[in-house]
C-alpha cells in the first residue's frame, strides 16, 4: 500500500464520516417539521426559508448554555458518558457500504470505509457497547430517574439485541457471507422476471425482527422507555447539561441513519436500483464515476425513507409500557428469530440453494 | 488485519469529534453554579435515601438470560455461514442445529413456563 | 509496525487489566475490563483472526460486563475501603500459581503454539467448518450446559427471593 492510497483511504473515511454526522441537523428539522405535519400544526418556520436554518439555531443555544455538572456525580464517568454512547456510534459507520467503486489516479476505491469479512458480526458487536455510555452515564449521575432509566435502557436493549442478532444470522443463512458488501452485490438484478432481487423477498420474517429490534435498538417510540418523560423526568440524561444531551442525541440520530443503512443494505439492495443491473447502468452512463454517483444517491434515498420511517411512526405509534416491551422482546421475537432461521434452513434443504 | 486499518482512521475522526465537543462545552457555556443548581435534580423535592439502592433481581435475571441466550447465538453464526455450501455433504449440519436448537428451546419454554421474566 | 502495535496493544490490556485490580470502586473496575478486553481484541486482530475478536467484543465485552456491571449495581457494592492484606496475600499467591502453572504446561506439552503466523487465508469458514465436524460433540453438549445454568440461575434467584420476603418487582 503506497501513501497516497493511505491518504485518499483518510480523505474518503473523513467524508464518509462527515457526511454521516449530517444526518443530526438534518433529522432536527425533518423530525420537528414532520412531527408538525402529522400534528397539523406549522412547526418551526421562523428561523430562514421554511425555519431551514432551526438546527443552526438550535446548535448554538445549546453550545452557549450554562454547564453544569452536579454536586454528586461520579465526575470521570459522568463526563465520559455521553461520548461512550457517541463513539460506538460513530464506530459502526465503518462496516456500511454505500456504493460499488470509485476511480481516481486510475485506481478504483470502495465507497465503504472498510470492507471487513467479519461486517455483520462487527455491527453488531460495536453496537452492543452503546449501552455503557448509558449505564456508566446513568450510575455516575447519582440520581434515581437516571438509575432507573439506564437499567430499563440497558435490558431494553440487551433484550433486543437477541432478536436482532437472530434476524442478522437469517440474513447470513441466506447470502452465506458475513460481509455487508457481499450481501448488497448477490441483490442484483431481478427476481422470478418481477420482483427486483432484494434480501426482503427472502427474509421477510427477518426484516421484521430486524424493523422492529432496530426501533428498541435505537431507544425510539415506541420503545423510548428510558427516558419516558412521564415517569423518569428524561431517564438517564436527567443530570446531563445541554451539550451533553445534545452529544446523546447525535447518537440516537447515527444510530437511526446506521440502522436504516442496515436494513437497505441487507434486505432493501443497498446501491442497486430495482430491476436494473449495475452492468446495464454502466453501458448506459458510461463512466464508472458517473455510477458511483448514482449508486450513492441511491443509497441515500433509500436511507431516507426509512429515516422518514422512524419519524413517521414516532408521533403515530404510543409507548409500550415495560412489562410489555419485555414480553414483546422475549415471548414474541426470539421465539419467531428461532422459527425464522428453522424454516430458512429447512428450505434451502428441501429446495436446494436458491 | 489490513481491513481494519480504516477503522482506526475512523477512530481517530471519532476521538476528535468528541474532544471537539468537549472543548466548545467548557469554552462557550457559561458558569454560575450555586448551590440549587448542583443539587440532585428530584423534580423541587429534597431528595430522599441514597440514589444507589439495591436492586431488583429482576434486572439481574435479565442480565444473566441475555448472556446465555448470546452465547448461544453467537454460535448461530458460524453455522449460518457454512449451512449452505455444506447441504451438498448431506443433512449433517441441519440435524446438528436443530438438535443444538432443541435445547435453547427447552431452555425458552422452562423461563416462560416458570415465569423467570415475570411476563405474565 | 506489526511489533509497535503488539507492543502497545499488550501495554494496554496489561494498563487496563491492572486498573481492574488496583481500583477501589467496582464500576471503576468494569470500565478498565472493558477497556482490557478491547486491547485483547486488537491483539486478536494483529493475529488475523478478525472472527475471534468480534465474538470477544460481543460476548465478553457486550454481555459479560453488561452482567458485572448489573451485579455491582444490583448488590449495591460501596468503595471497598482499604487494600485488605488478606486480599492481597490471596492474589499473589493466586497470580504466581498461574504463572509457574503455565510454564509447568509449556515444559511439559507442546500446546502452546510459538508460531502464530499460519492463519488460514479463509479463516472464517475454517472455524465454521471445524466446529461443525472435529468439534462437533462438545459443541452440543455446550447447549445442554446452558440449559443447566438457565435452570441453576433461576432456582438461585428465585430462593434468594424466597429467603428475602419474596419481594415484588
Amino acid at each position: 500500500m503506497e501513501w497516497t492510497d493511505l491518504i485518499v483511504i483518510a480523505v474518503k473515511t473523513a467524508i464518509i464520516y462527515l457526511g454521516m454526522v449530517q444526518v443530526v441537523p438534518i433529522m432536527l428539522i425533518v423530525e420537528r417539521r414532520g412531527a408538525a405535519f402529522i400534528q397539523d400544526r406549522p412547526g418551526p418556520n421562523r428561523v430562514g426559508p421554511f425555519g431551514l436554518f432551526q438546527p443552526i439555531a438550535d446548535v448554538i443555544k445549546m453550545m452557549m448554555k450554562e454547564v453544569i455538572s452536579p454536586r454528586q456525580v461520579n465526575k470521570a464517568l459522568y463526563l465520559l458518558g455521553p461520548f461512550l454512547v457517541l463513539l460506538p456510534a460513530s464506530l459502526i459507520v465503518a462496516a456500511l457500504p454505500f456504493g460499488d467503486f470509485f476511480t481516481l489516479f486510475d485506481k478504483s476505491y470502495m465507497i465503504q470505509i472498510a470492507n471487513l469479512d467479519v461486517g455483520i458480526l462487527y455491527v453488531l458487536a460495536i453496537g452492543s457497547l452503546g449501552i455503557y455510555g448509558i449505564l456508566f452515564g446513568g450510575w455516575a449521575s447519582n440520581n434515581k430517574f437516571s438509575l432507573i432509566g439506564a437499567m430499563r435502557a440497558t435490558s431494553q436493549i440487551i433484550s433486543y439485541e437477541i432478536p436482532l442478532g437472530l434476524a442478522a444470522c437469517g440474513a447470513v443463512l441466506s447470502y452465506g457471507s458475513f460481509s455487508l458488501r457481499e450481501m448488497v452485490m448477490a441483490q442484483e438484478g431481478t427476481l422470478l422476471g418481477a420482483l427486483p432481487h432484494w434480501g426482503i423477498f427472502y427474509q421477510p420474517l427477518g426484516f421484521l425482527l430486524f424493523f422492529i429490534a432496530a426501533f428498541a435498538e435505537t431507544n425510539r417510540l415506541p420503545f423510548d422507555l428510558p427516558e419516558t418523560e412521564a415517569e423518569l423526568v428524561a431517564g438517564f440524561h436527567t443530570e446531563y447539561g445541554p451539550m451533553d444531551f445534545g452529544t446523546f442525541f447525535m447518537a440516537e440520530y447515527m444510530n437511526m441513519a446506521t440502522m436504516s443503512a442496515l436494513m437497505v443494505s441487507i434486505y432493501f439492495g443497498g446501491w442497486h436500483l430495482p430491476w436494473i443491473s449495475d452492468a446495464t447502468l454502466l453501458e448506459g452512463l458510461g463512466s464508472r464515476n458517473l455510477l458511483a454517483l448514482l449508486q450513492v444517491l441511491t443509497v441515500i434515498v433509500k436511507i431516507s425513507f426509512f429515516m422518514l420511517v422512524f419519524v413517521w411512526v414516532r408521533w403515530t405509534i404510543p409507548r409500550f409500557r415495560f412489562d410489555q416491551l419485555m414480553r414483546l422482546a422475549w415471548k414474541n421475537l426470539i421465539p419467531l428469530g428461532l422459527i425464522n432461521l428453522v424454516i430458512t434452513a429447512l428450505i434451502f434443504y428441501f429446495k436446494g440453494a436458491i | 488485519m489490513e481491513a481494519f486499518l480504516p477503522v482506526g482512521f475512523l477512530f481517530i475522526f471519532a476521538l476528535l469529534l468528541c474532544i471537539g465537543l468537549f472543548t466548545v462545552k467548557r469554552l462557550l457555556g457559561p458558569r454560575n453554579p450555586i448551590a440549587s443548581k448542583l443539587s440532585v435534580y428530584e423534580c423541587g423535592v429534597a431528595p430522599e435515601g441514597n440514589a444507589r439502592a439495591p436492586f431488583k433481581t429482576h434486572f439481574y435475571l435479565i442480565a444473566v438470560l441475555f448472556l446465555l441466550f448470546d452465547v448461544e447465538a453467537a454460535f448461530f453464526f458460524p453455522w449460518a455461514l457454512v449451512y449452505k455450501e455444506s447441504l451438498a455433504q448431506g443433512p449433517a449440519l441441519l440435524i446438528a442445529m436443530l438438535v443444538y436448537m432443541g435445547f435453547l428451546v427447552l431452555g425458552l419454554v422452562y423461563i416462560f413456563r416458570k415465569d423467570c421474566l415475570r411476563l405474565n | 509496525m506489526r511489533e509497535g502495535l503488539f507492543i502497545a496493544f499488550s501495554l494496554f490490556t496489561i494498563a487496563a487489566a491492572s486498573g481492574v485490580v488496583l481500583s477501589k470502586n467496582p464500576v471503576y473496575s468494569a470500565f478498565s475490563l472493558i477497556l482490557s478486553f478491547f486491547g485483547l481484541s486488537g491483539l486478536y486482530l494483529l493475529w488475523g483472526s478478525t472472527f475471534m475478536a468480534m465474538i470477544q467484543i460481543l460476548i465478553y465485552t457486550g454481555a459479560i460486563v453488561v452482567l458485572f456491571v448489573f451485579v455491582v449495581m444490583l448488590l449495591n457494592l460501596q468503595v471497598i475501603r482499604e487494600n485488605s492484606p488478606n486480599l492481597l496475600f490471596v492474589g499473589v499467591v493466586s497470580a504466581t500459581v498461574w504463572f509457574f502453572s503455565l510454564i509447568i504446561l509449556r515444559v511439559l506439552t507442546r500446546a502452546i503454539p510459538t508460531n502464530v503466523t499460519e492463519i488460514p487465508t479463509n479463516q472464517l469458514r475454517t472455524i465454521s467448518k471445524l466446529l461443525f465436524t472435529r468439534y462437533l460433540w462438545p459443541f452440543e453438549v455446550l447447549s445442554l450446559f446452558l440449559l443447566v445454568m438457565i435452570v441453576a440461575i433461576f432456582a438461585i434467584t428465585r430462593a434468594q427471593e424466597i429467603s428475602h420476603g419474596g419481594e415484588k418487582v
